[in-house]
């Protein structure tokens, strides 16, 4: 018998009844919005006695409280408390509604990381200000050419905060999947900005060069691009600094604890967490332990999300098992793909600083040395350059629909046929929003005699458990 | 009874034979056994209702490629250099007629920067080595296109299960994005000059803008089919032709308008050269739009824009009013590359029924809107 979590709802909860305003299934219906989840939390409240009825062991009803129990391995890596009143439909979750295919109101990742970008933003536009006025002051174009470098950075941010800001909109028939994309497309437009940057700044080495009539004064490059260089590298660490910093696990404290009160779904963000490159597959209970525990430690120290938790105790088990279903990838730095793309523009402009200060040096040192200016600013580039390839390559795959790295598709294809019912599986597609989102569709034959809705069930469950892919469609055919 | 994926590279017909020369069905798709196409439907989309699961339509007139047989064995792959090259150049050689002149352009392109490079930096004139940027920024975006152009008629394989047409749809996305920082730059030339104002006759330059322009024109009249705004896109390399003229199309407007600009300043026109300017990049800006947006929205999975949205609604109620039919949900529909759609949904069925049925149904009704691959989840209540 698998495990089965329990949830203890409290009476006191809130319950919305918008969620059942919307007409179900049609396509000309926008989405609730109001989340998915107080549907669910109302289809439990009539469907719990049937669920008890169903999954035998450990179901004890409270007399003030309502206590559902679900297995395990339905979908609980996603959102446990949805359900249908049919048994056997457990897999085929999310229905209508959204899902996880835009950030929730108040993911807490979602505002973090516009946090930072407003606070990178403002910080841009302060220098940048004090560096046109200084310009003008002093008269030179070296400083002014600088401040317009600034702005770029700023474009970026703005670029990102944009994305970050969209990809909270609700999916929509026309745009059904989402509007995770427009992460990828403003990742891409920001590399873009990064290599023509990079070319403007090799063609102003070469203009410097060519216009040897002394009025490049190498001491003003070096102060200025110094300059540069200690903003750019405040950025960097203010835009890269949740590196060992155990955000992750704060913010699947918020996750869990949206369950219990402050009605966000937690998974815009439990998901979010796998926007970043490092989306290994996960191991189911290797972690579960250590994440119950350490949820405690994050539950006490997080400042962050001091909701009150009536349900501690719960929190711990519910999370236990959820946390395994869930990546292991809470140990490697997770950064969303938009604060990584500001960082890599903020990072390719202090390595370009770099450049632009060694040229200053040696000019200063030697003007006759202008050659190795350009030398310098050559070879920085192509280190910016390659600085970016990884992201590039990234956004290429996910911008190609090819399957995610991170899945193993012998693996799974092995997996599917080995099951008993199926016979052959083909048309199998896997394929990403963004970094992180990934999707599935599949054909797969089964036998003649074989029960559909058992072998759906099942492929979907593997699908869910083994892969963590969210959003699976399966299409059963016999022959 | 997998699909069998060949990750092979050639570029020849599929039974590498000659005699088949005049066949120009050189790349379907081996999907499964084609459903039942009925009738064409009245609806007034102007997807191409016949072709059922190709990626090309019947006689398409760039598909008048004739493969040389590969000298190497296929499944080799060495990563030198030279094989490289030599690939590539072999690719270029048995490519479609708009590859060999797009690479004719390209060398045209190169050539002619180089020696605007070497001489601007010889005779210190800064404009020439502007310039001479320039142009290397856009060869490098139209050598993307070119790849681009070679590398999509490979056969899908284990990574790429969707093939590599999209990689048209992305070389026409670069190159729509580098025109509107195209524009974006003349628009901030045009501002230096405005402030400046300091009409610095470059007469040197002019001779290089014809240059420019002539190259150009002769790309212009290459891809002529292409130089209008708003094109309808039947097939993947549609927008990246359609790009790729644009690319061209702008910079000849560029250096017209230079070439206009100085000429202006001899007759002594005040501020001509912020008028051009600023005119080129409007105009330029205002080409490149409806591409950028087209190629925008099929990266971004938007619903296929040649189908009208009511018509899914239609599909959808006729699914629903079938009698085991409960429910239809989690309709997704997204366009892979112009003329290739994609969907997936879910239909909650009474149980016991017999699911083959249903399947040529949904599938039937959806391929005529267009909707090439589609994958129906059943679930039974």
């Amino acid at each position: 018998m698998p495990p089965s979590i329990s949830l203890v709802l409290s009476n006191s909860l809130p319950i919305s009844l918008r969620a059942f305003s919307r007409p179900r299934g049609s396509l000309n219906s926008f989405p609730i919005d109001s989340p998915p989840f107080f549907e669910a939390i109302f289809l439990f409240s009539i469907s719990s006695r049937k669920m008890e009825r169903h999954n035998s062991p450990a179901s004890a009803s409270h007399s003030q409280v309502i206590e559902v129990n679900i297995d395990i391995d339905r979908d609980a890596s996603k959102f446990p408390l949805i359900s249908n009143p049919s048994p056997t439909s457990n897999n085929k979750a999310c229905r209508g509604g959204t899902c996880d295919l835009s950030y929730s109101k108040d993911s807490p990742e979602r505002w973090d990381s516009m946090r930072k970008l407003v606070i990178a933003v403002v910080l841009c536009i302060v220098f940048m200000t004090v560096e046109v006025i200084g310009g003008i002051k002093a008269n030179s174009l070296a400083i002014l050419t600088d401040a317009a470098h600034l702005l770029s950075d700023v474009a970026a941010f703005m670029i990102s905060l944009f994305s970050l800001w969209a990809a909270g909109w609700e999916a929509n028939p026309r745009q059904s999947y989402g509007f995770f994309r427009i992460e990828i497309l403003g990742a891409l437009v920001s590399i873009q900005m990064i290599w023509l940057l990079a070319g403007i700044l090799v063609y102003e080495a070469i203009v410097r060069l060519i216009h040897d009539n002394g009025e490049v004064k190498g001491f003003l490059m070096f102060a200025v691009s110094a300059f540069g260089l200690v903003v750019n590298i405040i950025m960097a660490l203010l835009l890269g600094h949740d590196h060992g910093h155990g955000h992750g696990h704060g913010h699947d404290h918020g996750h869990g604890h949206g369950h219990g009160h402050d009605h966000d779904h937690g998974h815009g963000h439990g998901h979010g967490h796998e926007h970043t490159h490092d989306h290994g597959h996960n191991h189911e209970h290797e972690h579960m332990h250590s994440h119950g525990h350490e949820h405690q430690h994050e539950d006490q120290d997080h400042e962050a999300n001091t909701i009150p938790t009536k349900h501690q105790h719960d929190h711990s088990h519910s999370n236990d098992m959820k946390e395994s279903l869930i990546k292991k990838g809470n140990k490697k730095p997770k950064r969303n793909i938009n604060v990584h793309s500001a960082y890599l523009h903020v990072l390719g402009d202090s390595i370009q600083s770099v450049g632009v200060m060694v040229g200053g040096a040696v000019i200063w040192y030697k003007p006759e040395w202008k050659i190795i200016d350009l030398i310098c600013t050559l070879i920085f580039s192509v280190i910016v350059l390659l600085t970016t390839i990884k992201m590039l390559r990234n956004i290429l795959e996910v911008l190609m629909e090819s399957t995610p790295r991170e899945i193993d598709t012998t693996q799974l294809e092995k997996g599917l046929c080995a099951m008993n019912g199926v016979v052959a599986i083909h048309e199998l597609h896997i394929w990403a929003i963004t970094v992180g989102k990934v999707l599935l569709s599949c054909h797969v034959i089964i036998a003649p005699d074989a029960d559909a809705d058992r072998v759906l069930d099942e492929v979907l469950g593997y699908i869910r458990r083994d892969f963590n892919i969210s959003h699976a469609t399966i299409q059963i055919e016999r022959h | 009874m997998q699909e069998k994926k060949d990750a092979t590279f050639s570029y020849q017909f599929p039974d590498g034979d000659r005699r088949l020369a005049f066949s120009r069905q050189s790349s379907f798709r081996h999907w499964d056994p084609p459903l039942p196409s009925p009738s064409p439907s009245p609806s007034p989309s102007p997807s191409p209702l016949l072709r059922s699961h190709s990626f090309k339509p019947y006689l398409a007139r760039s598909d008048s490629t004739v493969g040389m047989p590969l000298l190497e064995k296929p499944g080799q792959k060495d990563a030198t250099w030279v094989a490289l090259i030599l690939a590539a150049v072999r690719g270029v050689a048995n490519g479609s007629r708009p590859m060999k002149r797009l690479a004719l352009m390209i060398s045209l392109n190169v050539a002619y920067s180089m020696i605007e490079l070497l001489l601007g930096l010889f005779t210190g004139r800064v404009g020439l080595v502007s310039d001479a940027f320039h142009l290397t920024f856009g060869c490098g975006i139209l050598t993307f296109s070119l790849f681009a152009m070679g590398i999509s008629r490979k056969k899908p394989d284990e990574t790429y299960t969707y093939g590599y047409k999209r990689l048209e749809v992305l070389a026409a996305f670069t190159n729509a994005l580098f025109l509107l920082f195209l524009s974006f730059s003349l628009a901030v030339e045009a501002l230096h000059a405005f402030m400046q104002d300091e009409s610095e006759h470059k007469h040197y330059l002019i001779v290089s803008a014809v240059t420019n322009l002539l190259v150009n024109l002769l790309g212009v009249w290459f891809f002529r089919s292409y130089a209008r705004v708003n094109i309808v896109y039947w097939k993947p390399e549609d927008m990246n032709y359609h790009s790729v003229c644009l690319h061209v199309l702008a910079d000849s407007i560029r250096s017209a308008g230079l070439i206009l600009a100085s000429w202006f300043l001899t007759l002594g026109v005040e501020n001509a050269e912020v008028l051009c300017l600023g005119i080129v990049s409007v105009a330029v800006f205002m080409l490149v739009l409806p591409l950028f947006k087209a190629t925008g929205s099929i990266l971004l999975q938007i619903a296929p824009s040649n189908i009208h949205p009511s018509a899914f609604n239609k599909c959808s109620r006729q699914i629903a009013s079938l009698e085991e039919v409960l429910e239809v949900s989690q309709e997704r529909f997204w366009e892979l590359v112009p003329g290739y759609s994609i969907g997936s949904l879910s239909v909650l069925v009474k149980k016991g029924v017999h699911e083959d049925r249903i399947l040529q149904h949904v599938n039937g009704l959806y391929n005529d809107l267009g909707i090439q691959d589609l994958t129906v989840q059943i679930d039974y209540k």
